[in-house]
């Protein structure tokens, strides 16, 4: 009797699961049987002020002192190192130096993805059958991503065109035709318009998605490279999002020259 | 460009936002009960399709545009429904002016209905960028006037609020391209009047619903505006934190979504209210119609509470993104015009 459960014991895989290979979570599903995303998530890192890993820093205005300086990060860029082509680096340099008076994010402009992700600003899924709604609170910013066939884009935008399908616990997005206009963080990291970006929301645990996403551009980069990051649920009682309209913000900067002068 | 023309460009704007001119007839005509028990009784004749956890479908892409007027016309004091062949002149009397404006490039001088408007101003002829009202689906009802009632119009103001707005206006008068605050906040894409209450725009009146269990979220196309409606029933956010379209707190009643709204800010976009509070139910009618219906009340505002209603009809196509605030040149060039108007008024008084 022994000898059997001995064998059956050695028999069993026992693998001791590393971070990065968890047996997928099985998430609960959706009435109609598709694992269910839908809730209020948050990025915790610092991805946004650098997708690339990165030292504190001193912040670029001089009266906020600490409050504004740039905070650590270990970077989120498989590799560590965005591969661009050696005709882009100094438009990054220039990009990196000048950031404050080019980052569209200064002018509350809409983020473009994957920056929507990981701005530090949760955003709620609201998951249907045929469509799922992404709504972030940075400057109202939306996308609603087309679960059925895939169509194409009617036109460019800032925030791309979305078509998403299931492959078993993972939601796949794959998302085209954005502008070129938007920035990947407030470092400069840029693209051209044929942008080509592949999401992948993988639930770890009922309130961890491990977000995934792959960025390709042949005008930019030498070749695809893949960010990664776990994605938190906002789980205080009634959590909601608010608004953060930002255009009011940054009407100052830009309109502020064409105000009457006294 | 003078400050008169761009007075009557933007009064000529909110003309066509007010445009009773009707169109041709989209393929579904919204329901009209003649009363209110009518009301009643239609919106539960039809069990609407239910998703996977028992509630309401409302999903999908809707457009609220009309020709009716959020207040009822003087001439149409009284009368609160078209007959079905006043309606189908109405159809017709929209199909003309269309094409009048399609083939002579703009409406006539004595239509534009711009107060003191001349030969020489500025006409925006919406229909050659395809964005006359009449150029997409409208959602016809038989009403004379979105606000129901005998009177079809809004309250009067009380007095407190009157003296508001007066000293507010006093206050803006020859300031009024000053800055960009001094513009509405539709021109400088913080928020438009039209989502909370759900009003017809002047073009761009679509909308796109999605829902998941315990959510009913409603994009309105200009701006993307989301807003992101929990039907569990919580509690409004603390009173302190005030937003342009407030917090939205829904549940069912039967087949409708009443959703609630307080928690506006003071400066609230809609028509100069500071403490609103907005009452709306949505209820899916038939398979391309939701019922819209809605109370607007602010006592330090309006001497009673108002309410409307108006057909929500489905149409076949997406939400484009409208990305207001990014492109805003016309906030800039305003600006822009109203500096070089100084500027050349200054060096003409020199001479």
């Amino acid at each position: 009797m022994m000898g059997w459960i001995a064998v059956i014991c050695v028999l069993s895989p026992a693998a001791a699961p590393s971070v990065a290979q968890v047996s997928p979570y099985r998430v609960p599903r959706t009435a109609d049987g598709k694992p269910n995303l839908s809730g209020i998530w948050q990025a915790l890192n610092t991805a946004d002020w650098d997708l690339e890993g990165h030292a504190a820093a001193a912040g670029p205005v001089t009266s906020l002192g600490a409050v504004f300086a740039k905070p650590p990060g270990l970077g989120v860029v498989e590799g560590d190192e965005i591969p661009y082509l050696p005709a882009m680096t100094t438009r990054k340099k220039d990009n990196q130096t000048n950031w404050t008076k080019l980052d569209p994010e200064v002018k509350c402009y809409l983020p473009g993805v994957p920056r929507a992700t990981y701005l530090p600003y949760p955003f709620q899924i609201v998951q249907s059958q045929n469509n799922v709604l992404i709504s972030y609170e940075y400057a109202g910013a939306v996308r609603v991503i087309n679960m059925g066939a895939p169509t194409k884009a009617p036109a460019d935008s800032w925030m791309g065109w979305s078509n998403g399908h299931w492959e078993g616990e993972t939601l796949v997005v794959d998302v085209t035709s954005q502008l070129e206009d938007t920035w990947f963080d407030r470092s400069g990291n840029f693209h051209s318009d044929a942008l080509h970006v592949v999401e992948r929301y993988t639930p770890r645990t009922p309130d961890i998605i491990d977000y995934e996403a792959t960025i390709e551009d042949p005008n930019v980069f030498s070749r695809p490279w893949k960010i990664s990051m776990p994605l938190y649920r906002r789980v205080e009682k009634n959590a909601r999002l608010l608004e953060f309209k930002c255009p009011e913000f940054a009407e100052e900067l830009l309109y502020g020259p064409l105000r009457k002068k006294d | 460009m003078t400050y008169r023309s761009l007075a009557s460009v933007i009064a000529f704007a909110a003309v066509i936002a007010a445009s009773m001119l009707a169109q041709i007839p989209a393929a579904v005509q919204a329901q009209s009960p003649a009363t209110p028990a009518k009301t009643a009784s239609a919106t539960r004749a039809w069990t609407p399709p239910l998703l996977p956890d028992g509630k309401p479908d409302l999903q999908g892409v809707w457009t609220n545009n009309t020709v009716t007027d959020l207040e009822r016309p003087k001439a149409l004091a009284g009368k609160e429904f078209y007959t079905e062949a006043e309606l189908k002149d109405l159809q017709n009397q929209e199909r003309q002016r269309l094409y009048v404006t399609e083939t002579e490039g703009q409406p006539p001088a004595n239509h534009s209905g711009v107060e003191g408007a001349g030969a020489d101003d500025v006409h925006y002829d919406f229909s050659q960028f395809g964005l006359d009202r009449a150029q997409a689906k409208l959602a016809w009802s038989r009403r004379t006037s979105i606000i129901v009632g005998p009177e079809g119009t809004i309250p009067p103001l009380t007095p407190d609020a009157r003296k508001r707005l007066a000293e507010i206006r006093a206050k803006a008068k020859g300031h009024e391209f000053d800055g960009p605050e001094m513009l509405p906040l539709g021109a400088r894409c913080i928020a438009r009047v039209n989502v909370v209450p759900l009003l017809p725009s002047a073009y761009n009146s679509n909308l796109q619903i999605v829902q998941s269990a315990g959510y009913v979220a409603i994009e309105t196309e200009e701006i993307h505006d989301v807003r992101v409606i929990p039907t569990d029933g919580r509690s409004h956010i603390p009173g302190n934190i005030r937003q342009w379209y407030g917090d939205p707190v829904g549940h069912w009643e039967g087949n409708t979504l009443v959703v609630d709204t307080t928690n506006f800010t003071e400066m609230s976009p809609f028509r100069g209210a500071q403490n609103l509070h907005v009452i709306e139910r949505f209820t899916r009618v038939d398979q391309d119609t939701i019922l819209y219906q809605f109370t607007v009340e602010d006592p330090g505002m309006w001497t009673k509470a108002w309410s409307g209603e108006l057909p929500i009809t489905r149409i076949n196509g997406q939400i484009y993104e409208y990305a207001c605030h990014e492109a805003n040149y016309g906030l800039a060039d305003t600006l822009r015009g109203a500096r070089v108007a100084e500027t050349d008024a200054a060096k003409n008084s020199a001479k």
